[in-house]
């Protein structure tokens, strides 16, 4: 008798969806709204940077006609986040959020800090992190429905990022914990980001160009592909330290025994074995990304271009090469959002890059410091998946 | 002229065609036909030495194919295959100018060659030279598959079961539209399918091919009259030979004197089309007329039946 229930349950007819219907990851962001506004902390005081936090409420935390216009706003959000559907005024309402939110947290930072006080540290907390998820997710949300072509999101991408460099220069944030950090130490910061970048997008244009021509004689090697995968398939299984550690040995005699290896830097710690780490690492996604690439291209297209005397250069250049471009880049996107991840590690072996500011943070507990090296970390792997993607739409896309 | 000389292909122990020989007039189309695996792809992907010959040779004109440069010997073929491999990434003016700019032909020349193809194929330059493969309907784009075949004006066209991907209404059309083509540009074609209805419709000779073997080459009616074995027999489908027939004949050749009622039948139908006239409007008799619409005489159901059996 139940299982007649609900197998009508299960296959009737779904109901016509109400005309006015709320809305569930709408819903899902008011509900974060309101809890960020009313039940958690705004910003996080301390009397030195490495002092435990008070948590400030948000009415503590700013000047109260501040306070009170950033609780407008929200709640404001949280409404049309519930009730509206077109995409457009959603964005919109969360580019508002957003753009009220983001100063404010400078302000209270200002606010809060007493004059003078070059010890005290003011840093966002739970609730400035849940206003900026939901406003976020908002706008993130609107975006997909939207469909963004891929013009479309790497103009998205360049506003947003050229919003935050505003931000960021205009000194409205200058009194937050994490600028703080930077501004005692903006020369290593630079210096580590350039060694960040140079690790990671490096070794991945090295992987390139080793593993696309790899790629390709493997395509064609049946012998030598299974080879070749099984070995860097054993490679990426190898956790990222272990790896670092297996280097350091053969690194270092060499760096002993061949003079001019020592002159260009190989040594057994370094900058060096990082970088063969992560090139080893890279060098599976592209392999079999070329080879899955060139495995898709239709037989008919291959057969066909033989037939009509194309030489196998031609073929591979003309024919090949070009379908199998799509997949190809989704290969160099996944190495390049991993690089850009994995390159911190590095700073574990002395191979520099934002890892440095982590480990260091770390070790002097300064959650701060972490943050300056985490968050344009996670920043570039963000912005490199975007751009990334673009292309292989593009890639993809014929021109109309 | 394509002599074709005890060509076999072998892979290891397995012979997948067997000796073959026989000779393609210029100007004509040839059908080999036959099951699936007989070997009648790797017979037609030898000739463009897609396929090395284990043994035999392939004549073009007199010239041993195996003198002249793989590409090059390509470049002078047209090839069409099933599914036709157009590339997808190109548009279609692209795609028909894949051998043009193989050869190196001017650009001006090459677009000139590409329009002149799209109006052959009844397909309005301005609406398709810009559109992708998947923009096209399958007849579309069978179509592109045989103009790029024609672009650098081969001289002999090889197809692999073009027409196997297209729904029976359009491929009909399809195969009229070959033939008027061939007729019209007087290109040799060697084409392969595994449809006998195809093979009688298109082919001045039919090459019937069977565990790698060639068993018969002849013309569709001594196909039809005189089998080689119970094999080609079977093929040609002992019930549908007189029926064969009586397509392969036009109405011109049971031409009688006299006078009937009715629709007339043009004198280039087939006897098939009369008999079927004759047989739904319940006549004994249709009068017939000539290309340009004068009574000629007419065809009686007696005149056709004769002829939809063996002469003895």
């Amino acid at each position: 008798m139940s299982s007649t229930a609900s197998r009508t349950n299960t296959f009737g007819v779904v109901p016509p969806r109400p005309a006015l219907s709320l809305d569930h990851l709408g819903f899902a962001i008011a509900v974060l709204i309101g809890v960020a506004l009313f039940a958690a902390p705004f910003a996080t005081y301390r009397a030195t940077r490495i002092a435990s936090g008070e948590a400030r409420l948000l009415i503590e935390a700013l000047p109260i006609a501040m306070a009170a216009a950033l609780v407008l706003v929200a709640l404001g959000v949280a409404i049309g986040a519930v009730l509206v559907r077109d995409p457009l005024s959603r964005l919109g309402s969360a580019v508002i959020g957003l753009a009220v939110l983001l100063p404010s947290l400078g302000l209270s930072a200002g606010y809060l800090t007493p004059a003078d006080n070059t010890f005290a540290r003011v840093s966002p907390s739970l609730g400035f992190w849940l206003l900026s998820l939901a406003f976020s997710l908002l706008a993130v949300d609107a975006l997909a429905r939207m469909r963004l072509g891929p013009y479309g999101r790497l103009t998205a991408l360049a506003v947003g990022v050229s919003a935050l460099a505003l931000l960021l220069l205009s000194g409205i944030w200058d009194d937050l914990s994490i600028l703080r950090e930077y501004y005692t130490r903006a020369d290593s910061f630079w210096r580590e980001a350039r060694q960040h970048l140079l690790l990671a997008s490096g070794s991945m244009a090295a992987a390139c160009l080793l593993g696309v021509p790899l790629g390709i004689v493997s395509h064609r090697l049946r012998t030598l592909r299974i080879a070749v995968m099984q070995g860097l398939s054993i490679v990426q299984t190898v956790p990222s330290i272990a790896l670092f550690g297996l280097l350091m040995a053969p690194l270092g005699a060499i760096a002993a025994s061949v003079p001019l290896a020592a002159a260009l830097g190989i040594k057994g710690i370094g900058a060096a074995p990082a970088f063969i780490a992560l090139f080893l690492y890279a060098l599976l996604p592209i392999v079999a990304n070329t080879i899955a690439g060139l495995s898709q291209v239709p037989s008919a297209v291959v057969d066909a271009a033989r037939g009509m005397g194309m030489s196998a250069r031609q073929r591979l250049v003309d024919v090949e090469m070009p379908l199998a471009l799509p997949v190809i880049l989704a290969g160099i996107r996944i190495v390049l959002v991993q690089n850009f991840g994995l390159a911190t590690v590095a700073a574990l072996i002395g191979g520099g890059g934002f890892g440095t500011f982590v480990f260091q943070g770390i070790g002097q507990t300064a959650i701060d410091l972490v943050l300056l090296g985490a968050i344009p970390t996670v920043a570039l792997s963000f912005a490199a998946s975007i751009v990334l993607d673009a292309l292989v739409d593009l890639s993809k896309g014929t021109p109309a | 002229m394509i002599e074709i000389d005890r060509l076999t292909k072998r892979y290891g122990a397995t012979l997948v065609v067997d000796d073959v020989s026989f000779a393609v007039e210029e100007g004509t189309l040839a059908v080999v036909v036959g099951t699936s695996g007989a070997g009648k792809s790797t017979l037609l992907r030898m000739i463009n030495r897609l396929v090395e010959p284990s043994a035999g040779r392939v004549l073009i004109d007199g010239e041993d194919t195996r003198a002249i440069p793989e590409d090059e010997l390509r470049h002078r073929i047209g090839y069409v295959i099933q599914g036709y491999g157009l590339f997808p990434h190109r548009n279609v003016a692209d795609n028909i100018a894949t051998v043009p700019r193989l050869l190196r032909w001017d650009s001006k020349k090459v677009a000139q060659r590409v329009e002149e193809l799209l109006d052959l194929f009844q397909l309005e330059p301005a609406e398709f030279a810009h559109k992708f493969p998947h923009e096209l309907s399958g007849g579309q784009q069978q179509r592109v598959g045989v103009a790029r075949a024609l672009a650098a004006r081969p001289a002999l066209l090889l197809m692999d079961e073009p027409f196997g991907a297209l729904d029976a209404v359009i491929r009909s059309k399809a195969q009229d539209d070959l033939l008027a083509i061939q007729r019209r540009l007087g290109t040799t074609i060697v084409l392969v399918t595994h449809d006998m209805n195809e093979a009688f419709r298109l082919g001045d000779r039919i090459a019937v091919m069977d565990q790698a073997r060639l068993l018969q080459y002849a013309t569709p009616a001594e196909l039809l009259m005189r089998p080689a074995d119970d094999f080609v027999e079977r093929l040609v489908g002992s019930a549908e030979r007189p029926f064969r027939l009586l397509s392969l004949i036009r109405v011109q050749e049971a031409l009688e004197p006299g006078h009937a009622e009715g629709e007339p039948i043009a004198a280039s139908e087939s006897l098939h089309d009369a008999l079927s006239r004759l047989l739904w409007t319940g006549r004994k008799a249709l009068p017939v007329a000539d290309a340009s619409g004068a009574l000629i005489g007419q065809v009686s159901v007696g005149g056709i039946l004769q002829r939809g059996r063996p002469l003895p």
